[in-house]
């Protein structure tokens, strides 16, 4: 179908020569990289910071700002960290940037590499991503032949050097310390913050981390410049934001809109709608640990502020449609359990509450509800928000609290009727 | 005032702390106690097991109040008038409890244990948790120490974050994740560190146990008592537990001023040794059978002897202050001999003095503040992890704020992974020394050492241990290098009491307070207070008084708490010493090795059933109170030299420890010392010795005396005995790594493994002191180095024979 806005970080994906160096020059890659070299860092920093590209990892951290964090006079080396761990269920779009585009992120770490004066920057690959991997591992080995990355890029005299890292799989190890942590080879847990990053992060020197989506957005923004950025968007949340759609829709997949797209406009228009032309009834704006919204939702706008007002977040943008033929207790079972086997151990309310709530929903969902279980599980939610070392339980809780809220009467029904009220009339509309 | 004071209040009460003070921190100094698991003050803030949560006046969120420093004007509310605190409190708790096993009952920490004081205050009275436990099986030992009860765990960190941060020894790790997170050990391995007990101790529940301790005891049943380790001259303050008169447990006792909170294994682990099968509680005479006998019949009978016949005395590190001083008064008064000591062979020149005389200038001195605050610091001749371990502790924690740590050691020490090793042959300290002391330049060590020493602004620290006081001058020149640099210098002794020794002198040439005898004016000083010292000749020191005793030149040999035939380094000439001397008086806890030469023993009282003051390495003088009544008639040594006095027709001048201690004061307040250090002339270049060059120091945990009975101990971290070769010396003569080897000295011959390591010195040898298998003594001619050939014992199953023309190419660097 044909989009209302210029498409820019899918604007080639059609282009499978993209994955090569060729393809990506062909089509102007590496100019921003020559342009960034020509500046001075501060000027790269500013014009990152003027486009208002704020983070793409979840909690949309403006960009610039970061990197302007970043001290340059304490003698110790400065690290950019690009982080690919990429684990929230739903979400899948960085994966799918990396495989079309894998140099555009190349060129972005190295511009954030000079803005920050930085001579190597990490890339940190979620454990399972290996094909991704590979992809990168290949282009970065082009970039280098070509000159754009090493001890001299573009001829500068300056280096930036790229080292690639795989993760063992662990959901936490995208969290920014707890990946700081693995990077050195230490146990995948949370740090206490502050120090924050860009004053002590790797091996204890200044460090911007981001996102893949976040650095992917730079090249253009020094080619085409800040108010070419903001030409899309909202004025607090300008640009594009790659969006996950899965679950009960006709055509889930990766959709780059404008922030700002209502979610009626990416189901209808660009997933096709609810799949089978069914109901929808619940749907998570960013993953399953932002906190679910229902129908009522459906044009609240894909963006940090909008989400923000209608209670939850805009996270990694990774929508998981519900229909009504999904019981929202099997879904929060299933979200809480694992947040349960993700949890880093580090902390009591995360460790040990996510592992409680996981038994009573389980519980619920075998028929095995009592009544005593929903003030449980309201105080689960209650004792589980703000409550841990670092945001991973918070997701936890955000299952909990927001699948409590909106259907506090399926909760109940499971209890009352010793089981899901839905399976029976769900199996027997499952087509043969 | 502390600097950049910061105001705030605290459950409305105002409190002004230091910036950067933690709010638990702060709420402690108004007695506001918040709960807390994983906050420990000498580690670093973890956050983890979140019980602590405050709330702060403007912040949205509860904060945890080990992890948030405090800030100006800020308004914090405890559980004690915050709802919402109180409320996560609860909460928390628990979710600790959801998992735990509630084996109170049967838990060795049970009765003090903090999960269980809170949730017996404010805990949910009834559990909403009808789910079945995690479970693990229990417990699994860690070492022969250590068990460790996974299902107690609250997985705080503190044990995982002790051997991280303080021990540096990485043993105890948590692994997996999420409610199947535990803490553990590397497959295969064992929690083999000296300091493992911390761990247990700072355990804020009954996870982390004492295999000594399991199923012994109840808080309610133990009677406590502050004391002072006795095991090295580290000084730790520790609490005493005893059961019905028996010493189950020791603990350690914060004090910010020596051990932090911290005590080794050793000090922990090795207290049978008073309650050991052969502790003496009554005089005993050899004549009788060594059946017993009171002070009365007895000591008019040693009189007699003192009076008519030639007397020694020979002591060890390990008495109190108040003996010394009456001992050293006693041969010196009223028996007439100056041929005493506590040393085994080192001879400390100046350095020794300057340390016996406590000296007031500050910059010879050294504390363990000196320590952690210094920038940095010099270690020559000592194995700090082994010999002081908590002098190791503070090294390393001087090392974490940025210190840079020197090592001059013929060995590798366990602070090689933050400090600069230079592995150094036994005797050769002097040259590296006397390079630094000149202040070469380059890159080298030396110079490097120099530099920094140099550029620490008179903060730095030199440290010798005594063994370097081998070597004539080495100590002196080391402490000739602090004064060049403008650096502190201290001079570890490593027994609990050496120091208390050489300042009451102990000594065959000094008086108290590092007076020497053979200045006037010093010996008039002492004379003043004690009236005339009777023979004015420097005495015998250790091996001259064996000496003259195997020579039949000594006819009363006084052997008090020390054992020669185990300690001194010539195990051949003590047991001749032994059998000469006319009357061997053993005053001793115990039976021990010299039973078949004594002619008496007396029964001291040991260190647990006296009250007196010990001198750590510092210098520092600390108070140790008895935990028990002393058994039988045994009685603190320094009574048993006033009654010998008495019996001699004198008096020592004191009846009571108080008046002793007054009278000993005087003589031992630091004092100022006039000279300069000597000045060395330059060693010249290091000599290369063909031959190799046995050297011996005691490992912390050995077969001495004080470990009796500390079998769990021995079984976690005793090393059978075994010689260390360095790659290249092992090479020349076909000797490969876990063959038998023949040591042969002058002195005699000894068979043990060999491991050949980079780890020791080319051209040096190393064997322990004591460990099972080999008393080295027997290698040694009263000094601990030797010259040493190894040889493989059985040539068959060695390696081949290398040919004499291999080993004439010399040394192959
Ligand atoms: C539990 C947890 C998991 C996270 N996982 C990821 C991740 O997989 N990828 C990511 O980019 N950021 C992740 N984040 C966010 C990062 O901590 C961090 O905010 C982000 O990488 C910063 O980049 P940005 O500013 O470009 O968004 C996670 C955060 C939390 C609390
Ligand atoms: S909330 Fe706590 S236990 Fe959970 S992942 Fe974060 S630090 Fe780990
Ligand atoms: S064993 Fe003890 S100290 Fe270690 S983590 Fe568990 S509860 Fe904490
Ligand atoms: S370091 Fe020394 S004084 Fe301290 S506990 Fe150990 S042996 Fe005792
Ligand atoms: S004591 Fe503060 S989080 Fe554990």
């Amino acid at each position: 179908m044909s989009l209302w806005f210029e498409p820019r970080l899918t604007r080639d994906w059609d282009d499978p020569s993209m994955i090569g160096l060729d393809g990506y020059v062909a089509k102007g890659g590496y100019e921003a990289l020559s342009k960034a070299l020509a500046m001075t860092d501060a000027d790269i920093v500013d014009v990152v910071k003027s486009s208002g590209l704020r983070g793409r990892g979840g909690a949309g951290f403006p960009a610039g700002m970061k990197w302007g964090f970043v001290p340059r006079d304490t003698g110790k080396p400065t690290y950019v960290v690009a982080n690919f761990d990429e684990s929230e269920p739903g979400t899948c779009n960085n994966r799918e940037l990396v495989e079309r585009d894998p140099h555009r992120l190349l060129e972005g770490m190295a511009i954030a590499a000079l803005a920050i004066g930085c001579e190597t920057a990490y890339l940190y690959v979620r454990g399972e991503y290996l094909w991704q991997s590979m992809v990168l591992e290949r282009a970065i080995a082009q970039a280098y032949a070509a000159g754009h990355l090493g001890p001299d890029v573009q001829g500068s005299g300056k280096r930036v050097d790229v080292v690639l890292h795989r993760g063992a799989g662990a959901y936490i190890c995208g969290e920014e310390t707890a990946l700081l942590n693995s990077l050195e080879g230490f146990r995948g847990q949370p740090r206490l913050r502050p120090p924050f990053p860009a004053v002590e992060g790797l091996f204890a020197s200044p460090t911007v981390i981001n996102n893949v989506e976040t650095l992917m957005n730079v090249p253009d923004i020094l080619v085409r410049g800040a108010e070419w950025f903001r030409e899309l968007g909202t004025e607090k949340s300008p640009g594009t934001k790659m969006v996950t759609v899965s679950g009960k829709v006709e055509r889930p997949g990766n959709f780059e809109v404008p922030l700002g797209t209502s979610f009626r406009i990416v189901l209808e228009e660009l997933a096709g709608g609810v799949l089978g032309g069914r109901a929808l009834k619940a749907w998570t704006p960013g993953g399953s640990s932002t906190p679910m919204l229902t129908a009522e939702h459906l044009d609240v706008g894909l963006d940090y502020e909008s989400l923000a007002e209608a209670g939850s977040m805009l996270g990694t943008a990774a929508i998981m449609v519900m229909d009504d033929t999904d019981c929202v207790v099997d879904c929060a079972t299933r979200m809480v359990r694992f947040y349960a086997h993700e949890s880093c151990g580090k902390c009591t309310p995360c460790r040990e509450g996510s592992w409680w709530a996981t038994r009573v929903l389980e519980r619920l969902e075998d028929g095995q509800g009592q009544a005593p279980d929903l003030p449980i599980m309201r105080d689960l939610g209650t004792n589980l928000m703000f409550r841990a070392f670092c945001a991973l339980a918070d997701g936890t809780a955000s299952v909990i609290n927001s699948s409590l809220q909106h259907f506090p009467d399926e909760y109940e029904a499971h209890v009352r009727l010793g089981g899901c009220p839905l399976k029976v009339e769900h199996l027997e509309e499952v087509p043969a | 005032m502390p600097v950049d004071p910061i105001t705030l209040t605290i459950d409305d009460k105002e409190v002004t702390v230091p910036k950067g003070t933690l709010i638990i921190r702060a709420a402690e100094q108004l007695g506001i106690e918040i709960p807390r698991f994983c906050d420990h003050p000498y580690l670093a803030p973890a956050g983890a097991c979140r019980q602590c949560y405050v709330q702060v006046e403007g912040q949205g969120k509860l904060q945890t109040s080990c992890t948030v420093a405090v800030a100006p004007g800020m308004v914090v509310r405890t559980q004690n008038t915050s709802d919402a605190a109180r409320q996560a409190q609860v909460a928390n708790l628990e979710f600790l409890l959801l998992n735990h096993p509630l084996d109170c009952p049967i838990c060795d920490r049970g009765g003090e244990c903090p999960l269980q004081d809170q949730a017996l205050a404010f805990g949910p009275g009834e559990s909403r948790f009808i789910d079945a436990k995690r479970v693990f099986p229990k417990p699994v030992p860690l070492s022969p120490l250590v068990g460790l009860d996974r299902e107690r765990c609250v997985l705080c960190a503190r044990c995982t974050r002790f051997c991280d941060e303080i021990s540096g020894d990485r043993f105890l790790e948590l692994f997996a994740r999420s409610a199947g997170e535990r803490v553990s050990i590397a497959a295969g391995e064992d929690f083999r560190s000296p300091f493992s007990g911390n761990t247990i101790q700072i355990c804020p529940v009954g996870a982390l146990t004492a295999t000594p301790y399991r199923f012994v005891a109840r808080p309610f049943d133990l009677t406590s008592g502050d004391s002072v380790c006795q095991h090295c001259s580290a000084g730790c303050n520790v609490r005493v537990d005893v059961r019905r008169g028996e010493v189950v447990r020791v603990l350690a006792r914060e004090n910010p001023d020596v051990n932090d909170a911290w005590i080794c294994d050793k000090g922990r682990f090795a207290y049978r040794h008073a309650d050991a099968p052969g502790r003496i509680t009554t005089p005993l005479i050899r004549d009788r059978g060594l059946e017993p006998a009171s002070f009365g019949e007895i000591l008019p009978w040693l009189a007699e002897r003192c009076r008519s016949g030639r007397v020694a005395f020979l002591t060890g590190g390990r008495l109190m202050d108040e003996d010394y001083y009456a001992l050293s008064k006693l041969a010196r008064t009223v028996v007439g001999t100056n041929d005493l000591d506590h040393r085994r062979a080192f001879h400390g020149g100046l350095a020794e003095v300057v340390a016996a005389a406590a000296v007031t200038d500050r910059e010879r001195s050294v504390t363990y503040r000196d320590v952690e605050h210094a920038p940095v610091i010099l270690l020559v001749g000592l194995d700090a992890e082994q010999e002081v371990p908590i002098l190791h502790l503070r090294i390393r924690k001087a090392a974490a704020r940025g210190a840079k740590v020197f090592v001059v050691h013929p060995r590798r020490t366990r602070l090689h992974d933050v400090a600069e090793h230079l592995p150094t042959r036994p005797g050769h300290e002097v040259f590296v020394l006397d390079r630094i002391r000149e202040g070469v330049d380059g890159e080298s060590f030396e110079a490097r050492a120099a530099a920094a020493l140099r550029g620490a602004g008179g903060s730095g620290v030199v440290l010798v241990g005594e063994r370097l006081a081998e070597h004539p001058l080495a100590a002196d020149l080391a402490l000739a290098v602090a004064s060049k640099t403008g650096s502190r210098f201290g001079y570890v002794t490593r027994r609990a009491n050496d120091r208390g020794a050489l300042g009451a002198g102990v000594h065959p040439s000094l008086l108290p307070g590092g007076r020497r005898l053979g200045v006037a004016g010093e010996r008039a000083e002492v004379e003043a207070v004690w009236g005339s010292i009777m023979a004015s000749e420097d005495g015998r020191d250790a091996q001259e008084i064996l000496q003259a005793c195997a020579d039949r030149l000594v006819d009363v040999l006084f052997v008090i708490g020390a054992d020669p035939l185990r300690d001194h380094p010539d195990a051949a000439l003590t047991r001749r010493a032994l059998a000469n001397v006319g009357t061997l008086v053993v005053q001793s806890i115990e039976l021990g090795d010299l039973e078949p030469f004594a002619s008496v023993f007396l029964p001291a009282a040991p260190a647990a059933e006296k009250d007196g003051h010990v001198t750590d390495w510092e210098g520092r003088s600390q108070r140790i109170r008895p935990v028990r009544d002393a058994l039988g008639i045994s009685r603190p040594d320094w009574e048993i030299f006033a009654g010998l006095a008495a019996a001699m027709g004198s008096d020592l001048g004191f009846e009571t420890l108080e008046e002793l201690h007054e009278e000993m004061a005087s003589l031992l307040a630091p004092r100022a010392m006039p000279e300069r250090p000597n000045v060395w002339a330059g060693a010249g270049p290091p000599q290369w010795l063909d031959d190799l060059t046995l050297f011996t120091y005691p490992l912390l945990v050995d077969e001495g005396r004080l470990s009796d009975g500390a079998e769990e101990l021995k079984a976690a971290l005793e090393d059978p005995a075994f010689a260390e070769m360095h790659p290249v010396d092992a090479e020349k003569r076909g000797l490969a790594d876990g063959v038998d080897v023949r040591l042969t000295t002058a002195a005699g011959d000894a068979t043990v493994p060999l491991r050949v390591t980079e780890h020791v010195a080319a051209g040096s040898v190393f064997v322990p002191f004591n460990q099972p298998g080999l008393a080295a003594n027997s290698l040694l001619s009263g000094r601990s180095t030797a010259s040493v050939t190894v040889a493989a014992v059985d040539e068959g199953s060695g390696p081949e024979a290398v040919p004499d023309a291999a080993l004439a190419t010399g040394p192959a660097a």
